[in-house]
């Protein structure tokens, strides 16, 4: 809020319209308070002023009265002699009644015994009352008696009835206390004389009260004894009797209700004065808020319609109507005229106006301004003609001349130079269409559309429009008639043989033959379906009758595409480049058959990506997946190599072609049915410019001749087995046979030279055991040679278990002595093709191998098992003995007349046989072992 | 000339017998202490070395070696035997005795610079006294 012509503290207070308006209230509020408080106070001293005056002239009253009877009992006082008896006292009495009418009785109360009472009639009851000695009036009497003055006693209750006071005078003779002087009035008429009665009762009432001089308690005489002291009261004292009079207010919050309204009333204004202080406040700053929503919705519209001014893409400019100065200038306009806005300032309107742009009209006129729109020339600052469409507007009222226009100039140069460029083009066109070495027709199909449409052929189903046409020849040769011909080329006049286009401009009905007809078919069809555009392959018959191949291409122009008024046909005489390509095709087959024909895959791929683009149709035979298939994954190739040979195939390829060097490499592929075929790859880089670009090549099924050469292999390693064996064995013949024969010679030689012939006959007995033992190795190398030879060798289908219990029984006795626990695990009735010596002597050799060379410290378990690895059916035997070192003696185990241990028993021929055995029998033997743990043999059966 | 000490390990018991009536016929040996297979020869030899006992009287001039021997062959305790002979305080030649006559095992002989020479079975007298004499 803009409140900044104020001071300061007056802004504090403008700003703040709830404070201020509350501040207003609460001054307001203790204003009109402190107006009911001054008016309260007036009221109230004005009222206490006049219960004062009432009460001080009742008062009056009353002292006057009772001053009366001072005077009364004085006088009747002065009637006693000097005896003591009073004279004439009723006399006296009466006159004084008369002239004294307030009181209603007087007495003389000689030695306080009522002795005289005037009138008498009435007061009877009261004669001969010793006051004195009446405890109700004694202390008032004694009072006078002691003060010595006049004192009115009660209000009392008199002997002669009703209320009333009596004044008692103290009469002394010769100082002596005669008794009393006292006067009787009627509280009644002491009340009557005082004026109470006629005092406003609506207003106040008096009390009349005493204070019992014994018990000190007041006592109030007249009616309405309610208390009071709430009430607002004045009082005043009567000494002579002790008495307080009080004039009692009847309302007492009288006072209240006389300044409450007004109290009231001052409240409400100062809240509505508090109110209307905040709402004037207030509307300043609602004002001032409106103010600056509406500048910020001007701001806006006033930025909008800036920016839109600005950025318009028209010109819009604001002119002097007089003098054509411009006003006010978009960016558009100045761009479009290639000054700035300040120079623009500076320009009249006519002189950026290119003076041919001005009619001549207008120059007559010396009109600065068109007053018409239209299209205008101007001239930019760099001096080139632009070409703008003008809006003019006068910017004022209508009646007047405008003192402004509004110009909005539309930059059309580009639209006036397209218009250029469209008659340059047409003319282009022309000489191109002429000079086209491609036959060009323009034509004009309408009629022929509007012909279709007739038989209401559009958009019908092309089969169904191509059928409708075979069946009506009738309606195509309509069709053809109806093809106006515009316009045709040069080259088309070749190409049909004619000599002007007039021939051709005639009709197509001359032109079209036989055999165009399936051509001009296609056209139709293409109508019916609404197409722009077709191409395809036709024949025409020029006028020599000579048919020629021509590539028709059917254009509709565009903008023509619902009438087809103009269509460009262009006949590109093909029928030369039919020729070569019916040449390449054939020759493209001849290749492809040939390559079909090439008993391997013939194929093509980028030498980077080893994506294959050509794979000869052999793939299917050779691997089972067609070329289509293969050619359909991009890493199909990688795919299917053999995982084991995939890593290095792919190095290798890559590193040959890297090195744009041809190759030739063995690998293994998996055909479509899972089966491994071995290819030879024959592979020619082909490079561009030293990259390597494609590689071409050839793969050749060579599973065959890898299986052959597999098992050439194989067969000859066997061949090598079976020969490192034989030499073994005539090692083995050799090496025992030797030791023998060079002990007999050593033996003879010992004989020969022997002295006694105690010697002689040892050496003979050594020359038999040399013997024996020859004997036994002739035994066991027979036994070797019968297992080789196969001799006698007869399979039977055996029952393991049986041989294994046979076994058993046979070394039953090494089994009890060793106590040797052997358990087996194999399923029931296990059969074996076997030889049945062979069996029995195979597991009696392994068993009893085991049992003998059973570890000494433990007890001997062997555990025979029958199990199934890689489908081939094993017995193992395994032991806990103690094992042989296999790292030393791997190549010795299965030797002949090998021995490991120092045991006496071991001959070294039991394993050696059992390997002969089980290999006669086509199968394997091999043995796991650790010193000191155990030994696993594991027979492989066939 | 002393005569020497001759070790002979061999498996074939007959031999055994035969070489011992061939060294005493001979009679250029003092001492003939026979092993049935490496081991028992190696270990022989390898308490002589640690217990230093006296050495020179114990450890043999000459040793007639097998090939063929369970428990360890004769080259494997050549190989032993390499391991520990800087201890030996005189040195011991190693004859083959085989009845092998195989040229691979006449020729791996030849790479141990201990083994003096390849003798075939039978051995006969002669044999050991150009043994002996040999020097």
């Amino acid at each position: 809020m803009d409140n900044k012509k104020y001071p300061k503290f007056i802004r504090w207070f403008l700003d703040r319209p709830k404070t201020t308006g509350f501040i207003t209230f609460i001054f307001l509020s203790y204003v009109a308070g402190f107006i009911v408080s001054q008016q309260y106070q007036l009221i109230k001293e004005g009222e206490q002023r006049e219960m004062n005056n009432t009460l001080r002239i009742v008062n009056q009253n009353i002292e006057q009265s009772l001053k009366n009877c001072y005077t009364t009992t004085l006088t009747l006082a002065l009637t006693i002699n000097d005896l003591g008896i009073p004279e004439n006292f009723d006399d006296v009495g009466k006159k004084l009644m008369e002239s004294n009418t307030n009181i209603n009785a007087v007495q003389l109360v000689p030695n306080g015994v009522i002795k005289y009472i005037y009138p008498i009639k009435g007061n009877e009851a009261a004669i001969n009352l010793n006051i004195l000695a009446s405890p109700y009036l004694k202390e008032e009497a004694l009072k006078s008696v002691s003060s010595q003055k006049m004192y009115f006693a009660g209000p009392l209750k008199l002997r002669q009835g009703g209320m009333g006071i009596v004044g008692r005078f103290p009469v002394f003779r010769n100082n002596k206390f005669w008794g009393f002087s006292a006067v009787i009035i009627k509280l009644d008429n002491l009340l009557k004389s005082s004026g109470i009665n006629t005092v406003d009762d609506s207003k106040y009432y008096f009390q009349f009260s005493k204070k019992n001089t014994t018990t000190k308690k007041e006592i109030f005489y007249l009616p309405n004894k309610t208390d009071f002291s709430e009430k607002y009261n004045i009082s005043t004292i009567i000494p002579d009797g002790d008495w307080k009079l009080y004039l009692i207010s009847k309302h007492p919050n009288y006072f209240y209700a006389q300044i409450l309204i007004p109290a009231i009333i001052g409240f409400i204004l100062a809240a509505l004065f508090g109110i209307l202080i905040y709402t004037l406040l207030k509307i300043p700053e609602e004002l001032q808020f409106l103010v600056n929503t509406q500048a910020t919705k001007l701001l806006n519209s006033e930025i909008k319609f800036k920016t839109i001014f600005d950025q318009a893409s028209v010109g819009i400019a604001l002119v002097d109507a007089s003098s054509g100065t411009y006003i006010e200038i978009n960016k558009q306009y100045c761009n479009m005229l290639g000054y700035t806005s300040q120079e623009m300032r500076e320009q009249n309107f006519q002189l950026v106006t290119n003076s041919n742009g001005v009619s001549n009209k207008e120059r007559k006129d010396k009109k600065i301004i068109p007053e018409n729109s239209g299209v205008k020339q101007y001239r930019t600052k760099s001096g080139k003609i632009v070409w703008a469409n003008l809006t003019v507007t006068p910017l004022l009222e209508t009646s007047a001349r405008p003192s402004t226009n509004i110009i909005i100039a539309e930059d059309i140069t580009l639209q006036k130079e397209t218009d250029e460029i469209i008659k340059k083009s047409e003319i282009r066109f022309k000489s191109l269409f002429e000079d086209s070495p491609i036959p060009l027709w323009e034509e004009d199909f309408s009629k022929v559309k509007n012909y279709l449409e007739e038989l209401n052929l559009i958009h019908k189903d092309s089969k169904e429009v191509l059928l409708y046409l075979n069946e009506h020849p009738d309606v195509v040769k309509e069709c053809i008639s109806l093809v106006k011909v515009i316009d045709v080329n040069n080259v088309c006049l070749k190409l049909h043989e004619v000599k002007s286009k007039k021939e051709l401009i005639a009709g197509l009905d001359q032109i079209i033959s036989k055999e165009s007809i399936d051509g001009f078919t296609k056209q139709l069809i293409a109508i019916t379906q609404g197409e722009k555009q077709l191409i395809t392959d036709s024949t025409i018959k020029n006028s020599f009758g000579q048919y020629r191949d021509v590539n028709l291409r059917w254009n509709v122009i565009r903008g023509y595409e619902k009438t087809l008024e103009r269509i460009i046909v262009s006949t590109e005489d093909i029928t030369d480049r039919k020729s070569s390509e019916n040449l390449i095709l054939k020759s493209q087959q001849r290749v492809e058959s040939l390559i079909n024909t090439i008993d391997g895959i013939v194929w093509e791929c980028d030498a980077k990506t080893f994506a294959f683009n050509f794979i000869s149709q052999k793939s299917e035979k050779i691997l089972g997946y067609t070329s289509e298939e293969w050619l359909a994954s991009k890493t199909f190739w990688a795919d299917h190599i053999h995982p084991e040979d995939k890593e290095w195939t792919m190095n290798y390829c890559a590193l040959k072609t890297k090195g744009n060097l041809n190759h030739d490499f063995e690998y293994r592929m998996i055909a479509k049915n899972g089966a491994v075929v071995w290819l030879r790859d024959i592979v020619n880089v082909i490079s561009e410019n030293g990259q390597a670009f494609s590689l071409r090549g050839i793969m050749i099924d060579i599973t065959k001749t890898k299986e052959a050469e597999k098992d050439l292999n194989d067969s000859f390693n066997l061949v090598t087995e079976q020969n490192k064996r034989l030499l073994n064995f005539s090692y083995i013949v050799s090496h025992n046979l030797r030791s023998h024969t060079s002990n007999i010679a050593s033996i003879m030689s010992l004989i020969e030279s022997s002295e006694s012939e105690e010697e002689k006959d040892e050496m003979i007995q050594l020359l038999k055991s040399v013997s024996n033992s020859l004997n036994e190795t002739m035994v066991h190398l027979n036994e070797v040679i019968n297992i080789r030879a196969n001799i006698g060798l007869v399979s039977e289908s055996l029952n393991l278990q049986q041989y294994l219990d046979t076994v058993q029984k046979v070394l039953s006795e090494q089994i009890t002595s060793k106590d040797v626990s052997i358990s087996t695990i194999m399923p029931e009735n296990v059969m074996i093709n076997y030889n049945p010596a062979y069996l029995e002597s195979i597991l009696y050799n392994i068993i009893s191998n085991s049992i003998r060379y059973s570890h000494p410290e433990r007890k001997p378990i062997i555990v025979i098992q029958w199990i199934e690895e890689n489908d081939t059916k094993v017995l193992q035997i395994s032991d806990n003995g103690i094992g042989i070192d296999l790292v030393k003696n791997a190549d010795k185990i299965f030797g002949m007349y090998k021995t490991f241990s120092t045991n006496s028993d071991s001959k070294g021929i039991g394993l050696f046989i059992t390997k002969n055995q089980i290999d006669a029998m086509g199968g394997n033997i091999t043995v796991e072992s650790k010193p000191n743990i155990g030994t696993t043999f594991k027979i492989y059966i066939q | 000339m002393t005569k020497k000490a001759i070790w002979v390990i061999d498996d074939d018991p007959i031999y055994q017998i035969i070489i011992n009536k061939i060294i005493q016929r001979s009679e250029m040996f003092s001492i003939v202490t026979t092993f049935k297979n490496g081991k028992e020869a190696i270990d022989a030899l390898h308490d002589t070395v640690h217990h230093k006992l006296d050495t020179t009287e114990i450890l043999p001039d000459i040793i007639l070696l097998d090939i063929n021997m369970p428990i360890m062959d004769g080259w494997e305790f050549m190989e032993k035997m390499g391991l520990i002979k800087s201890k030996f305080s005189k040195p011991i030649t190693v004859y083959i005795v085989s009845s092998s006559i195989a040229a691979e095992d006449k020729n791996k002989s030849k790479t141990y610079t201990d083994i003096l020479g390849y003798l075939s079975k039978p051995v006969t007298i002669n044999d050991l006294v150009l043994i002996a004499s040999n020097d």
